[in-house]
């Protein structure tokens, strides 16, 4: 199914086969081709671009032609301050010069329209199968754009005025809905955050009318219309869905749950959600997958489309948004992160100092459980294959984290991903079913690098420090027979000299000093917090 | 409570700014906070127990429907308007000393962000309790909060951010300032803002609404 077919499913309040997701990519898709805000924004070449990548890296079901806010009241005389990092903001009020009857509605071909219709008409054409999102400003915050605050004032000092400048923003907002159509998007957003900022009274008596006759609209061509709002809104939700749109987009100021049976008893689908700046822009990987899962266990099967509350800052990264697209697209990775939720109060860590130092070599399989997740399974197979080539040297085990025992082992190994291979306690394939002779290879290496620590730790060598050779006999005989019963081989070293009595901090001789040299590490770069343990060892 | 003081706070909390106020309707045609600030002035009510028993009260009350979301914008800005028309008034109070600030607090719509109704409610809530509030405006800039505290030392800094795109701006300058004055409480708000995201870049405090601020800067003083 094609993700423009999966939105269409959530709409139609069908149980899509995998919850469809939208990135709102405004000024990010900027950042994706390394240009400034201000530059993407007004050009269409680079927008088809930054959206083409965006396409590209987060495989999205639906896409947003543009995310900016300021398009319509730039076209009708408001002037604008633009940014590097941010869509421009509306600095000037034309209504504080003009009067409304001055206004007339834009046409495509005023001021950036064009480059937003010629990147819908492109995307359109390059992307048959995404569902292409056409944003416009809604008519009362294009009210706010054109009034500047005083609209709040005048809602209450003259009402008139209001009523007349929404009869006129609902107009310009219908002529861009039909230009979007036109252009071949599929979905029409009436994005209209403002509205968050009043009250039931006020949104009755000055929205319902116009947003409905938008939404109206939109039907009678046959596209699908969505009313997206953010920040503190949940007093208004009822009624934005009594404005009939055939969805309702949040943030995440709003329990996904109200809006969920709010949407539904409406027979209305609803979106968004997700926590944009805590989580996409400065969380984690981990941080994303936890809430990807926690935003489809609260949408739930029915009506939901996974989005972020609002505009992506233009620095999101890259990964988080990726890790969107994976976890959506992986059932299993799902239930690994779900799983793993579950037991997250399990903090306890072994230690695993002395893990795989043994003769045998250790080949630890991390799995969600090998019997109901597919990938887990082969990987178990994998090992399961090869370990009689090594007949009685390698031991293997599977670690299924529905048990506890296995999520603290899985967390003392630090592994983070599932299924995994750990050899000797070491993650050696993360994710991915290693070919038969890969996995022979690397258990051959961990076998190689175990002879040659086996040899490197006869370079051990005790030093024995004395102010003469005198001092050294009875001592040198103790020794001697404390090797030959241990059988070790060492080095023993007979020494006088001053400096190095000093240099171990020696003050009284005869002394012992056992220096231990341990191969820890070789051909690689330990991570730090590996050394850390290292150094921990020699207290 | 005297009469006069009872129809301030009236006045402030439905937004009656003067006599020709259309709204509230049941109050239409009678004098508002400019006309009966004036006349309290002259029956001899000193400036600041009308900034503490009537304007004060107003707010309170402003502020407490505005944070059980009873009112919204509108009716703040109307309740505003109305305030503002009766500080007016005391402002030469403020001048001579007749009246003290509780303290003082830099207010700032952050870099990149132009929006002031939110940063604006503040500050009127906040001077309504009887704050000195020092306001950079918008699109504010690290160096302009850091020169303004050079300034006031001791002052609270208010950040406010209404764009999901300017708030990692709010947590650079919140990081600037502490790292140059760790002891100075810094305040933060808007629309995507949380109390997570407060936690996450390491300012004092977060509220969803006016009232929140005005409640932490007192316990500061108190």
């Amino acid at each position: 199914m094609t993700g423009k077919e999966l939105i269409k499913e959530a709409f139609a309040l069908k149980e899509p086969e995998r919850i469809p997701w939208i990135p709102f990519v405004g000024c990010h898709g900027g950042n994706l081709i390394k240009k400034k805000a201000d530059e993407y924004l007004k050009s269409s070449d680079l927008m088809i671009r930054g959206l083409s990548k965006a396409i590209e890296l987060y495989n999205p079901d639906g896409i947003p032609v543009a995310f900016d806010l300021q398009i319509e009241a730039e076209a009708l005389g408001c002037k604008l301050q633009w940014a590097d990092k941010n869509p421009p903001a509306v600095i000037s009020h034309v209504l504080s010069e003009k009067s409304i009857s001055d206004l007339k509605i834009p046409s495509q071909k005023d001021a950036r329209i064009p480059v937003v219709l010629e990147v819908a008409t492109t995307i359109r054409k390059n992307y048959p199968d995404i569902a292409l999102y056409g944003l416009i400003t809604g008519p009362f915050t294009l009210a706010l754009h054109l009034l500047g605050t005083d609209i709040f004032l005048k809602m209450y000092e003259s009402p008139d005025e209001i009523n007349e400048l929404l009869e006129f923003t609902k107009e310009v907002a219908k002529a861009m809905a039909c230009y979007y159509i036109d252009a071949g998007c599929d979905v029409i957003a009436v994005v209209d955050p403002m509205t968050s900022q009043i009250d039931t009274g006020s949104f009755e008596t000055f929205i319902s009318e116009p947003e409905t006759e938008v939404f109206e609209l939109i039907r009678s061509k046959n596209v699908l219309s969505s009313f997206f709002v953010c920040g503190h809104a949940q007093h208004n939700i009822e009624l934005m869905c009594a404005c009939k749109p055939d969805n309702v987009s949040i943030d995440e100021n709003i329990p996904l749950e109200y809006v969920r049976d709010i949407a539904l008893k409406n027979k209305i689908s609803f979106g968004g959600n997700m926590k944009l700046t805590v989580v996409l822009l400065m969380g984690s990987v981990d941080d994303v997958y936890q809430e990807v899962i926690e935003c489809l266990d609260r949408g739930g099967k029915k009506g939901y489309i996974l989005a972020p509350g609002c505009d992506l800052p233009m620095n999101t990264p890259q990964e988080n948004l990726m890790a969107v697209k994976n976890l959506l697209h992986d059932p299993y990775q799902q239930d690994v992160v779900r799983t793993l939720e579950k037991q997250e109060n399990v903090r306890e860590l072994l230690n695993m100092k002395d893990y795989g130092i043994t003769d045998k070599v250790i080949v630890d399989v991390i799995t969600l459980d090998s019997e109901s997740c597919a990938p887990c399974q082969y990987m178990v197979e994998a090992v399961k294959q090869i370990a009689p080539h090594f007949e009685g040297i390698v031991e293997w085990r599977e670690h299924a984290i529905k048990e506890m025992d296995s999520v603290t082992f899985m967390n003392s190994l630090m592994v983070k991903n599932i299924p995994t291979i750990c050899i000797d306690g070491k993650i050696t394939f993360v994710s991915k079913i290693p070919p038969k002779n890969e996995l022979i290879n690397a258990i051959q290496k961990r076998i190689n690098e175990k002879l040659r620590l086996k040899i490197s730790s006869k370079r051990a060598r005790i030093y024995v420090i004395g102010k003469s050779q005198k001092e050294f006999e009875q001592i040198k005989e103790h020794i001697n027979l404390a090797i030959k019963e241990t059988g070790r081989e060492l080095e023993v070293k007979y020494t006088t000299d001053k400096e190095m009595q000093l240099s171990f901090g020696v003050s009284v001789t005869p002394a012992i000093v056992i220096a231990d040299y341990k191969l820890k590490s070789q051909g690689e770069i330990p991570k730090v917090e590996i050394i850390r343990e290292w150094i921990k060892e020699l207290d | 409570m005297n009469e006069i003081l009872e129809k301030i706070t009236k006045c402030v909390e439905f937004g009656k700014v003067d006599k020709t106020s259309p709204f509230p309707p049941d109050l239409k045609g009678q004098d508002g906070a400019d006309e009966l600030t004036k006349a309290a002035l002259e029956q001899g009510i000193d400036a600041d127990t009308i900034l503490k028993q009537a304007l004060v009260a107003g707010m309170d009350r402003v502020g407490q429907k505005f944070s059980e979301k009873k009112i919204f914008i509108p009716q703040m800005l109307m309740a505003a308007k109305a305030m503002n028309a009766a500080i007016e008034h005391l402002k030469p109070y403020f001048q001579s000393g007749a009246i003290q600030h509780k303290g003082e607090i830099i207010l700032a719509t952050v870099k990149g962000d132009l929006h002031d109704i939110g940063k604006n409610l503040v500050k009127m809530a906040i001077e309504g309790s009887g704050w000195k509030v020092i306001d950079l405006g918008v699109d504010v800039s690290v160096q302009k909060i850091m020169a303004a505290l050079e300034e006031h030392p001791e002052a609270a800094v208010g950040l406010s951010a209404l764009l999901t795109t300017t708030m990692q701006n709010m947590q650079e300058i919140v990081t600037e300032i502490k790292n140059q004055k760790p002891d100075n409480k810094i305040l933060i708000g808007g629309a995507p803002v949380n109390d997570n995201f407060r936690n996450k870049i390491g300012a004092d405090f977060y509220s969803p609404d006016p009232q929140g601020a005005v409640k932490f800067l007192n316990e500061q003083v108190n």
